[in-house]
């Protein structure tokens, strides 16, 4: 079928404002909000804005039709290049299909479609006394959607756990282009466990056209913490104090002194500049047990060179403590043109050593580099500051994020704690896995869409042949026993 | 996955003895079905030879824990080889202060939660025979327990996984981190799907401390309709209970001695705040007919891993369990009906008001018992037979009505166990 017929097609489908394919108008989803200079921008042949589940899933019947990929879309926010056309297709965007259209708090579920907005789910549920947990920094734009195809985290998650564990079902449109609902408010829905398979599958299995999330009850009381520290290293001893302790805190979150400085000349939250580095600490739950562990925490982060712990005794001095966290990344304009973020998570004991290695990097690379993370969780996000325009700094910054992620891998790390492999990260995967793990995801991926038209060029690494694996393995098998092969 | 080494069914087992240690069929029956080997195997590279064997030679394997979840899955198709994983039990990564753990699939609740309790952590598991079930069986069969309300499930703890797969390779996926991205879940594609994708070798869990003290709220009710009204008020309450059930009078008169629809509440926290608690709990749930009393620590831990022994698959004679997922609210007219229609046939009842589950064991003759399932299959947002004496399954499939997506799992089936060599027909749609 020819360009102008699938045109045709689709404006059948969505409708003449739900159709976009002006290459102007196509110019903001050439990229997300991965950095383009890593990740290049990639024009899609045309973008809908699908306004009912049937309509995505007319979409993508006439995609397997005409054999084009198709690539789901929320916010675009992601960081690993997710949202990214790669190889061009239909960019199916979600954000048009923004309503909560139920909230049961009774049974503990709310029914959303996937553009709703991370903060504005939760803003609508608090009056009921209740809220979504994952709380990515990015929750004034991301949708729900996108939380689900990313797995992402948040502060909150430390407690309350990832986008995984609030999913109670999901309606989705599979690559074949048939919608099923997966899961449901109750648990042990009995066969495999689809929702959980497609949180964080990064679009690349279905499209989720309805997000059945679980309700999370307000805590009785909270309080937050405020330590400054004389370096990252005591910060971070103090972190393991605590996690070891039995202590389990909301949200646990560090800032080195450069992001401190930062944050203090844009937005004068009142963080102590002199500190290297200061943890936030938020505390939640039953009065009795908050204000124990509140105590508990304060100790432990003295014993470890805290001169100063400060308390937020109301809501307003609370936000005040978080408005620094929660603005970190925005601040980072003051300090250089661009920055990378590197998203990777170490066991919670190796986060010293991770640190120390960090900073030893820095110098070597000669890039500075700021530190504001989710640091309970052992979940590291080093922004490595350049100048995209200073010769041969890009080159320098992918080395240095390399080695980052090389020696988390080797510490017992991980690729990515909560922003996703995407585009950026899949030729890393084989840092982590062996040919064996992967073949088994590809397994996995092959049984949804077999003919790998769903978010191509993602998740999965290049240049792995499964085929042969198995035939070396079978090949081995035979020669121990001695069969013959047939 | 693709190319394949022909062996005649003899040859296989042959080899398969070599592999490890064979065991007496006679101890790993099946719905009363034994198999023609028993084997015990010690490593997970073997585990993936027996599966590549058997896929080769066309027989049918059955992953083997401690066999006390065995009741849950439907009459296998073909039984060849029992796989017997507890000698597979190490505890391979532990770091206390990572609050992370990596064991082997044989190794059993009671010795991981020994280990676990010398550093003052746990998973929030119970169970009334510890020393039989094991983790392998824990994740493959994906049974929880009422705690999910306060602690969330294993689903929600388990960050790594390793399993052998019949093309004979070890495949893993996640980590040793508590928060990971990277790469498909294959953790939850496991999770539950009841060995029918791969047999799980290990499984990586977060832990959690230990609670320094812990209490149970039991308040006694007149009626089904009281004894909801309090449970529902402590759900909507930010009281905060671990653990939130309902138990029929058959069922506290068995555990606690008082015939009377009984609410139970678990606190778990520091000792003083714990107190408190049940007693705010106690505030929020009581009525001016109803009678509580408060379980101390010890009392508390015996309390709910006896009751454990209702919410599970250990094999049955002559009765039926069955789990029904149900709306919290809706549970009250649910077990008002399963009272009326069974009254007396009804051995236990427990409403899992925390999660929205009910677990009913009926008793009854292998007709009556049939008879019951053709209607207890049609309740709530959906139902499993647990576990009943292989009579009663025959012909029906016991996960229930279908839920939607069986054609992917199908896929999912065909894509990794393309000889059917894995529980065939014991899982789902008979997979
Ligand atoms: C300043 C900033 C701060 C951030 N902070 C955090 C943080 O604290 N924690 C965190 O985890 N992340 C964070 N992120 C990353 C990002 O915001 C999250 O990954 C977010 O969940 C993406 O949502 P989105 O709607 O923008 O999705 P997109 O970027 O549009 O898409 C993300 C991925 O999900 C897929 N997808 C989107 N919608 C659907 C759907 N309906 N069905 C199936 N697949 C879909 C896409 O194909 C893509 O692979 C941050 C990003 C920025 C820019």
């Amino acid at each position: 079928m020819d360009r102008a017929a699938i045109r045709t097609r689709l404006l059948e489908i969505v409708g003449p404002d739900g159709l976009l394919d002006d290459p102007d108008e196509l110019l903001v989803y050439e990229y997300d909000a991965s950095d383009e200079v890593f990740a290049g921008h990639h024009r899609p042949d045309f973008t809908v804005l699908p306004r009912t589940a049937e309509q995505v899933s007319a979409v993508v019947r006439l995609a397997n039709e005409v054999g084009l990929p198709v690539i789901p879309r929320g916010a675009g926010t992601g960081l690993a290049g997710g949202a990214l056309a790669l190889r061009g297709g239909i960019l199916i965007v979600l954000t048009r299909m923004n309503r909560i259209l139920e909230v049961n708090e009774r049974d503990g579920y709310a029914i959303v479609e996937p553009g709703v907005i991370n903060l504005e789910l939760s803003t609508a549920l608090q009056p009921r006394g209740y809220f979504f947990a994952p709380d990515p920094a990015s929750q004034r734009a991301c949708t729900i959607g996108g939380n689900v195809g990313n797995n992402s985290g948040g502060p909150h998650c430390l407690k309350y756990g990832v986008t995984t564990n609030h999913i109670l079902g999901l309606e989705v449109v599979l690559p074949d282009g048939e919608r099923i609902w997966t899961g449901g408010p109750v648990p042990e829905t009995p066969g495999v466990d689809l929702t959980g398979v497609l949180v964080g599958s990064e679009g690349t299995l279905g499209i989720v056209t309805k997000v059945m999330v679980r309700l999370t009850r307000l805590p009785e009381g909270v309080s937050v913490l405020l330590a400054a520290f004389p370096d990252i290293e005591s910060a971070s001893h103090a972190t393991s104090a605590i996690i070891a302790a039995g202590v389990l805190p909301a949200a646990l979150e560090m800032m080195d002194q450069l992001t401190i400085k930062a944050v203090e000349d844009a937005f004068h939250a009142g963080y102590p500049r002199e500190a290297g580095a200061v943890l936030l600490v938020e505390l939640d739950g039953l009065q009795e047990i908050v204000a124990e562990n509140t105590g508990r925490v304060a100790e432990l982060c003295r014993q470890h060179s805290a001169w100063e712990v400060r308390v937020a005794r109301t809501k307003e001095e609370r936000d005040l403590l978080w408005l620094g966290r929660k603005s970190a990344f925005g601040a980072m304009g003051r300090l250089a043109p661009n920055y990378y973020l590197v998203d990777t998570t170490v066991p919670r004991t190796k986060l010293p050593a991770t640190m120390r290695r960090v900073e030893e990097l820095s110098r070597e690379y000669r890039l500075s580099i700021a530190n504001v993370f989710h640091a309970g969780d052992g979940n590291l996000h080093p922004l490595v500051l350049f100048d995209r325009h200073r010769p041969g700094e890009v080159e320098r910054v992918l080395e240095c994020t390399t080695e980052i992620l090389r020696y988390c891998v080797d510490v017992g790390g991980t690729l990515s704690g909560e922003h996703g492999i995407g585009f950026e990260k899949r030729d890393y995967m084989t840092l982590v896995f062996t040919t064996e793990d992967l073949c088994a995801m590809a397994g996995l991926k092959r049984s949804f869409d077999p003919r790998e038209l769903f978010n191509p060029e993602k998740v999965l690494p290049t240049g792995f042949r499964c085929g042969e694996v198995a035939l070396l393995r079978q090949q081995a098998l035979a020669q121990r026993f001695g069969l013959e092969y047939v | 996955m693709t190319g394949t080494t022909r062996l005649a069914p003899d040859t296989a087992l042959q080899r398969l003895e070599e592999l490890g240690r064979s065991s007496d069929p006679s101890n790993y029956i099946v719905d009363g079905i034994p198999p023609r080997l028993a084997l015990e195997l010690a490593s997970p590279e073997t585990v993936a030879e027996a599966l590549a064997l058997c896929a080769a030679a066309g027989l049918a394997l059955v992953p083997w824990g401690g066999g006390g979840q065995m009741g849950l899955g439907n009459l296998p198709e073909r039984y060849d080889v029992a796989l017997d994983l507890r000698g597979l039990a190490a505890v391979v990564d532990y770091e206390p202060d990572d609050l992370t753990i990596g064991v082997q699939a044989g190794c059993t609740l009671a010795r991981l939660a020994a280990i676990l309790s010398e550093h003052g952590q746990m998973l929030p598991l119970d169970a009334d025979d510890p020393e039989r079930i094991t983790i392998g069986g824990l994740v493959a069969t994906g049974l929880g327990c009422p705690r999910r309300f306060g602690y969330g499930s294993l689903r929600d703890l388990i960050i790594g996984i390793t399993v052998a797969l019949p093309d004979g390779t070890l495949a893993r996926g996640g980590g040793m981190v508590v928060k990971n991205v990277s790469g498909y879940d294959m953790m939850r594609l496991h999770f539950g799907a009841l060995g029918s994708l791969g047999v799980i070798v290990r499984a990586n869990f977060k832990l959690l401390p230990s609670p320094e003290a812990q209490r149970t709220l039991l308040v006694a009710f007149p009626s089904l309709e009281e004894a909801m009204e309090g449970a529902l008020a402590v759900r909507g309450s930010q009281l905060a209970p671990t653990a939130l059930v309902v138990l029929a009078p058959v069922t506290a008169e068995r555990f606690i001695g008082m015939a009377r629809w009984t609410l139970a509440a678990r606190c778990e926290g520091p000792e003083g705040a714990v107190l408190r608690q049940a007693e705010r709990l106690r505030e929020t749930a009581a009525s001016a007919t109803s009678d509580a009393r408060i379980l101390e620590h010890e009392e508390t831990l015996r309390f709910w891993s006896s009751l454990q022994g209702k919410l599970g698959a250990t094999p049955l004679a002559n009765v039926m369990r069955v789990r029904i997922g149900e709306l919290p609210s809706q549970l009250g007219e649910l077990a008002a009906q399963l009272v009326t229609e069974w009254g007396s046939a009804l051995e236990d009842a427990v409403l899992d008001v925390g999660s929205g589950l009910a677990y009913v064991t009926v008793a009854g003759t292998v007709e009556e018992l049939r008879g019951a399932w053709t209607r207890l299959a049609g309740y709530g947002r959906h139902a499993t037979m647990l576990a009943a004496p292989g009579d009663v399954k025959a012909g029906y499939d016991v996960f229930g009505r279908h839920p939607e997506g069986v054609a992917v799992m199908r896929r999912l089936k065909e894509t990794f166990d393309p000889e059917r060599t894995l529980n065939p027909g014991r899982f789902i749609a008979l997979l």
